[in-house]
């Protein structure tokens, strides 16, 4: 247990973080695009229900997500039926929550960047007959890969340091769903703080880094109004 | 008088006020184990002395690391003898006693679950039980007993990829008994609830008795109050309320 307590825990936050980056990158575009481009019934509603992870208590979604996808939940038995295995204390069950939890910190970017593009280049695509998947990939994609690299670092980091939801369905299992940020949480508990220093120092160090890049890569767009 | 004034007079009296309210108040660590006796016996002795009992439930682990950083309790219920020990060792509180022994049991919100297996081993290793809860065993005595158990009847190797570990005892009981786990080591005590009786339990003869200690903390304000609440612990009606709940 004390040799795998640090990597390993470091290891299954970047795999979740990974995975959930990739659902959030196609889903959240899809949804962006459907906000920006088409007409929506209830949009407010949408839209709020969208951004609502960022302001719920990340136990308030746990505890919907623990019902939901328990044995006795819609979701959790519409799983156990499908799969014949149970979704809770599973690494796809915290690949979900997360998708839930970070799902606004992949749609706000996207929405900004598709919402940017220019209508008349998206006009000319569909009166020189591109259907409108085609315009999503060949068009729309292109002319935003700065949302793109936006959405993918923000739920990438936010998943890095995700706990709260994960606490209350991940069940805390070594190799499967005790991630970093619950490894620290166990080791300060247990005062294996020399454990609580390399995890959040590898943490902060990965999360300090990508910033820089995304501030380095906006550095550009400022320096025209300064001067 | 302006609105800022009111304000302020407002926030002023709201600060004031809790602090009023809270100084004959116990603030008591308590072993997650024990949460259910120890409200029965929390309110019998408000009622017997007229003090404030203001329990925090977590693992005794999780509430050692707190007093050690100078939280602020007046006593500590653990679940171990080893922690109190530890405290007393380093100067930080009284000397300990045992007030308990409690008692690792498995643990199904099935009701019939109990009576498809001749024992806890058979249970376990059934490939009806996909997940146990285990109370994380750095932290919860309680569940360091059920991997004892575990180690001793020869299975804790061969089931590792059953385990799911609970921050502490009182999540291993939730977890089992809301069925998000087929099975889960939980306190004997939380099987004598009025939820724990909706399912079943099976002995786990191979588990050592959990014998808990616990302590007066030395930083207390209050120190008779707080010697008063551990005398309680011991007396009739304190010992009424642990039998209630399967403790000796």
């Amino acid at each position: 247990m004390d040799t795998g307590s640090i990597p390993g825990p470091l290891w299954i936050s970047f795999k979740l973080a990974a995975a959930t980056t990739i659902v959030l990158l196609a889903a959240g575009s899809f949804l962006a695009y459907l906000l920006v481009y088409r007409k929506v019934p209830a949009r407010a509603v949408v839209e709020s229900l969208i951004s609502l992870p960022i302001v719920l208590p990340p136990t308030v979604l746990g505890f919907y997500l623990l019902i939901l996808m328990g044995p006795k939940g819609a979701f959790g038995r519409a799983w156990e039926g499908i799969f014949d295995s149970s979704l809770l204390f599973t690494f796809t069950g915290i690949v979900i929550a997360s998708v839930f939890s970070s799902l606004p910190f992949a749609v706000q970017p996207l929405k900004a960047a598709f919402a940017k593009i220019d209508r008349r280049i998206l006009e000319n695509a569909h009166v020189l007959g591109l259907s409108s998947l085609a315009t999503f990939f060949r068009v729309v994609v292109p002319n935003s890969a700065a949302g793109f690299a936006a959405a993918a670092i923000l739920v990438f980091l936010h998943t890095m340091g995700e706990f709260g939801v994960i606490l209350m369905v991940g069940g805390s299992i070594p190799g499967e769903t005790k991630v970093a940020s619950i490894a620290i949480f166990e080791a300060v508990e247990s005062l294996r703080y020399r454990d609580a220093w390399v995890l959040s120092l590898v943490l902060a160090l990965v999360s300090f880094s990508f910033l820089l890049v995304v501030n380095a890569l906006n550095k550009g767009e400022y320096d025209g109004i300064k001067s | 008088m302006r609105i800022k004034t009111w304000v302020l007079i407002a926030l002023i009296f709201l600060w004031g006020f809790p602090a009023a309210a809270s100084e004959e108040k116990l603030l008591v660590a308590v072993a997650a184990n024990f949460m259910v006796p120890f409200a029965e016996i929390a309110a019998a002795f408000e009622k017997e002395s007229g003090w404030r009992i203001e329990p925090v439930f977590s693992s005794t682990g999780k509430l050692y690391a707190q007093i050690i950083n100078n939280a602020p309790y007046d006593v500590f219920l653990a679940a171990d003898e080893y922690r109190p020990g530890l405290l007393f060792k380093d100067g930080l509180c009284e000397e300990p006693f045992v007030y308990a022994r409690g008692e690792i049991v498995l643990f199904s919100e099935q009701s019939d679950f109990c009576a498809r297996f001749a024992d806890w081993t058979e249970a376990v290793q059934s490939d009806a039980v996909k997940k146990i809860a285990i109370a994380n065993p750095e932290t919860a005595p309680y569940g360091a007993a059920a991997v004892a158990g575990l180690k001793d009847a020869g299975l804790y190797e061969s089931l590792q990829g059953k385990y799911v570990f609970p921050q502490d005892i009182g999540q291993a009981f939730q977890y089992a008994s809301t069925g998000s786990v087929q099975a889960g080591f939980c306190a004997l005590s939380s099987a004598m609830t009025d939820q724990g009786k909706k399912g079943c339990y099976l002995p786990v003869k191979q588990a050592p008795p959990v014998i808990q200690a616990a302590c007066v903390l030395k930083r207390t304000q209050n120190r008779e109050a707080a010697q008063g609440l551990a005398t309680f612990l011991s007396a009739q009606a304190g010992i009424k309320i642990k039998e209630k709940y399967g403790y000796r």
